[in-house]
């Protein structure tokens, strides 16, 4: 699913963000990404992301080499890949339903439909009740719900998450984790960048871990 | 709307990769293959033409309301446009009205031919003939001392004063409609005229019918220029606006990048509101030309009775507020269009 090959990331010529990466996540897989803050997890996702290209090497998804991709495909290919981040990057301006329903919108799903779909990823993050809350009369750990709902509600093959659990405590954290591991288990490949390694070792899921934007470990790989 | 998801899939389960993962499709051979790919491409495109409609109308509805909720500021917006509109449209409503009296003007260009007063009736008669013959006359109007003497007493309503005239003062004339009403050509008419006997004098009036058309004709560019100008002022205004719109709505664009919105997605509901702008705009300015017609009618009407004409102030017709309903949506557009573009590409998804 996804495949780097030789890759590396430099920031305004000097500083070297990630380098010599080699690794590869199957379909299916359900990965973490591991290190310090700024080893690099971030810019690795960024990279899968398509926001950024990598100085050096391929990115490959889905067998294609993203950096390939015209500005103009970008957005497309934006569609297929949940991304869920830290800061949940909801409007406030809106309701829960009109945020998750925000990714069905762009794509210009009709309505009802659309309307069937977030309702059954509402209800997988077990918010359907608060549907039409504001974002700001959730706590932080429905916020995230949120996120994750608006993530999978276009039922993407692969589903990113950075620091998922950023702001949460442990018990809401593993439920957060119980959610993409649900994900993993009907095939979508999930992968999680996470500093918390108390919960992920107890997961048992494949670890890459990073320090300085290089691999320094790729634990539990089948 | 047919889909390929099935039905009974209700659940947000995602599915394995449809698109990312090719090889996963059911096998089939290539004939059916084909035959499925165009129907399902046909209604996909179909799909995605009422998915673009939907968003157009939702778009246009929403700036509609955006706007309808900050009424006082976006009223001021649109009352900069309008008096932008307004002022080169009344100009060339102006010039307009002077058209209609060049063309009025244009057709009573004449000469006059004064004969001399010895001459009596029957010889005037003749005289008339003769310059008729002339070419490029195109009518001629014997107007004989006494018909010459009525008109002015008419006109000036001087009765008293002329009747106690003994002999008629005023000699017999002939005007004359030329074919051609350049200047060169009557002047050169008005010579061979001269020349006949018992004609006094010819006398041209042109020049000022030229001064007014030249008059028109700079005023129609000064109009021009004026317009252009202020057609970029509203370009400036609208595209300030939406600049600050799109600055209050940058982290709202940021996310619907981040998940896969086109620019064009994007952009769609500032130039929606950048053309409202230009429609409120318009309407705005069309009223203030109505009202300022209105203002005016009164003493320009009352201006041309005491000249003895009847003029009423030119108003924009069907045609002509169409015209300047739709230049004025469009420079909505085209000025949100700028601002957007240009701002689009300083915002990067974080």
């Amino acid at each position: 699913m996804i495949a780097f090959e030789h890759v590396g990331k430099r920031y305004g010529g000097r500083f070297e963000a990630l380098a010599h990466l080699n690794f590869r996540v199957a379909r299916g897989e359900m990965v973490f990404l591991t290190g310090h803050s700024g080893a690099g997890k971030s810019s690795l996702l960024r990279l899968i992301m398509r926001l950024e290209k990598p100085s050096r090497g391929r990115v490959l998804v889905a067998g294609h080499d993203i950096a390939q991709l015209h500005a103009s495909q970008v957005p497309f290919y934006r569609r297929q890949i949940g991304v869920v981040f830290q800061d949940h990057q909801l409007l406030f301006d809106r309701s829960v339903f009109r945020n998750v329903s925000l990714p069905l919108e762009i794509q210009g799903v009709e309505p009802r439909e659309a309307a069937r779909r977030v309702r059954a990823a509402l209800d997988k993050v077990g918010l359907l009740h608060r549907e039409k809350a504001l974002p700001v009369e959730l706590s932080g750990g429905e916020q995230q719900r949120v996120g994750i709902a608006r993530a999978v509600v276009n039922k993407p093959a692969l589903l990113l998450a950075d620091e998922p659990t950023g702001n949460l405590d442990p018990q809401l954290s593993a439920d957060i984790m119980g959610l993409f591991e649900d994900f993993n288990r009907i095939g979508t490949t999930v992968m999680i960048a996470s500093h918390d390694l108390a919960l992920i070792a107890r997961l048992h899921h494949r670890i890459l871990r990073l320090r300085d934007g290089r691999l320094v470990a790729d634990e539990g790989a089948v | 709307m047919k889909r390929a998801a099935t039905p009974r899939q209700t659940g947000a389960a995602p599915r394995r990769g449809k698109r990312l993962a090719p090889k996963h499709r059911p096998k089939a051979s290539p004939e059916a293959t084909g035959r499925r790919g165009a129907r399902s491409q046909q209604t996909r495109f179909i799909s995605r033409l009422r998915a673009w409609g939907r968003h157009h109308r939702a778009m246009a509805i929403d700036s509609l309301l955006r706007l309808v909720r900050h009424p006082l500021g976006n009223l001021l917006t649109m009352l900069a446009i309008a008096i932008a509109l307004v002022l080169p449209a009344a100009l060339w409503l102006t010039l307009d009205s002077a058209k209609l009296l060049d063309a009025e003007l244009e057709e009573s260009a004449t000469l006059t031919v004064y004969l001399e007063t010895a001459v009596d009736e029957a010889q005037a008669a003749r005289i008339e003939e003769a310059v008729g013959a002339e070419a490029g006359v195109v009518q001629t109007r014997l107007i004989s001392a006494e018909q010459g003497m009525a008109e002015f007493q008419q006109s000036l309503g001087l009765d008293d004063v002329l009747a106690g005239l003994e002999d008629n003062p005023l000699p017999a004339s002939i005007v004359i409609y030329p074919q051609s009403v350049e200047p060169d050509a009557m002047g050169q008419l008005a010579q061979r005229l001269e020349t006949l006997s018992g004609v006094d004098e010819v006398r041209v009036d042109l020049a000022w019918v030229e001064r007014l058309r030249h008059l028109a004709d700079l005023g129609r560019r000064v109009a021009l220029a004026l317009g252009a100008l202020f057609g970029l002022g509203v370009l400036l205004v609208v595209g300030n606006t939406i600049r600050l719109a799109v600055e209050n709505r940058r982290r709202e664009i940021e996310v619907v990048m981040l998940i896969g919105a086109t620019h064009a997605f994007v952009r769609r509901p500032f130039l929606y509101s950048g053309a409202w702008y230009g429609v409120g705009g318009g309407l705005l300015a069309l009223g203030l030309l109505g009202l300022g017609n209105h203002w005016l009618s009164m003493p320009v009407a009352a201006l041309a009775a005491s000249y003895g004409a009847s003029f009423t102030l030119p108003q924009l017709d069907m045609t002509g507020s169409t015209i300047l309903l739709s230049c004025s949506t469009l420079l909505g557009w085209l000025g949100a269009w700028l601002a957007v573009t240009r701002h689009l590409s300083s915002i990067r998804p974080r």
